[in-house]
């Protein structure tokens, strides 16, 4: 055999294995029933929603902490504040409470002394 | 063990407890815990206002209320109030330890006694100290002594009687109407 005629051969015979072949009505269906039935593609997705929806809760968790205790901390130095004036009010009027009772001790020793010296 | 291995401690250690002398202002008061006086009294108050806490009684103040502008102006200058005022049911039932610990520490050249008075009719006894730190006044004690009442006030910081004193009838401050100073007349009896 010359080496055209075998050059032909072999392409005759590419062309008969290259051909276009229809796959059939079936071939989809069965493509799509396989990705439905693969378990290890869709088992990923669900793991990682998981973490996420944890991280979400975590996080939401933290917030709603953070505000609780911002609100209990507010709440609690409103408090000291009040208490804070009302005890320095209070040292405020004993203050004046105990200067006014020196004053009138002063007053009564000067008119004492004014009344003796006037009587004298 | 010989002293000299811990005498390089010496120097740190009296650092220390200057600057913790230095920490305390000269004014404020080394008062007792006054326990004793506390479980006989029937009626106590006990009041420890430090630099803090006057900052945030300060805050609760609303400036915009003349009373409370007032009482924030009168404790600009402040850096603690102490008070400690008991009452009793019977007559001088208070000992007089524990006072006389208190008056010790007014002494000379860091306090001097502005007033002393002793009302024999009233039986009232009646103390106060400023405290002097280079010509300024920066604290002020009042110690009273009553038939049934005992008190003690340390204010550290320099505080305006005459602006106090406008704060007469104010806050639950009483209104004491006394005599005009200086003029003659009626006994000023407080109308408490």
């Amino acid at each position: 055999m010359s080496e055209n005629q075998q050059n032909e051969a072999l392409q005759l015979r590419l062309r008969a294995a290259l051909r276009r072949v229809d796959p059939g009505e079936g071939f989809a269906p069965g493509v799509m029933a396989r990705i439905a039935a693969e378990p290890a593609r869709t088992a990923r997705p669900a793991r990682a929603g998981a973490v996420a929806g944890w991280l979400a809760f975590g996080l939401a968790a933290s917030l709603v902490l953070a505000a609780l205790l911002a609100h209990e901390w507010q709440a609690r130095r409103l408090e000291q504040g009040r208490e804070a004036r009302r005890q320095l009010l209070e040292a405020l009027r004993v203050t004046d409470e105990k200067l006014n009772l020196a004053y009138r001790a002063v007053n009564s020793q000067e008119r004492a002394a004014s009344a003796e010296h006037s009587g004298a | 063990m010989s002293c000299s291995r811990w005498r390089w401690l010496l120097a740190p250690v009296a650092t220390l407890a200057a600057s913790v002398a230095l920490a305390a202002p000269p004014a404020m008061l080394n008062l007792p815990d006054f326990d004793a006086l506390a479980r006989k009294a029937t009626e106590s108050v006990n009041i420890s206002l430090d630099t803090s806490l006057l900052g945030l009684a300060a805050g609760f103040l609303d400036s915009s209320n003349p009373d409370d502008a007032a009482t924030k102006e009168l404790i600009a200058g402040l850096k603690g109030i102490y008070v400690r005022s008991f009452t009793f049911d019977q007559d001088f039932a208070y000992p007089s330890a524990q006072v006389d610990q208190v008056r010790r520490q007014l002494a000379a050249p860091a306090w001097q006694r502005l007033v002393q008075v002793s009302n024999s009719r009233d039986r009232t006894h009646v103390d106060v100290y400023v405290s002097v730190d280079r010509g300024v006044a920066n604290g002020l004690a009042i110690i009273a002594s009553e038939p049934r009442e005992f008190t003690i006030v340390n204010i550290v910081g320099s505080i305006d009687l005459a602006k106090l004193h406008r704060l007469e009838g104010k806050f639950g401050i009483p209104k004491l109407d006394l005599p005009p100073e200086g003029r003659d007349g009626k006994d000023g009896k407080s109308d408490k």
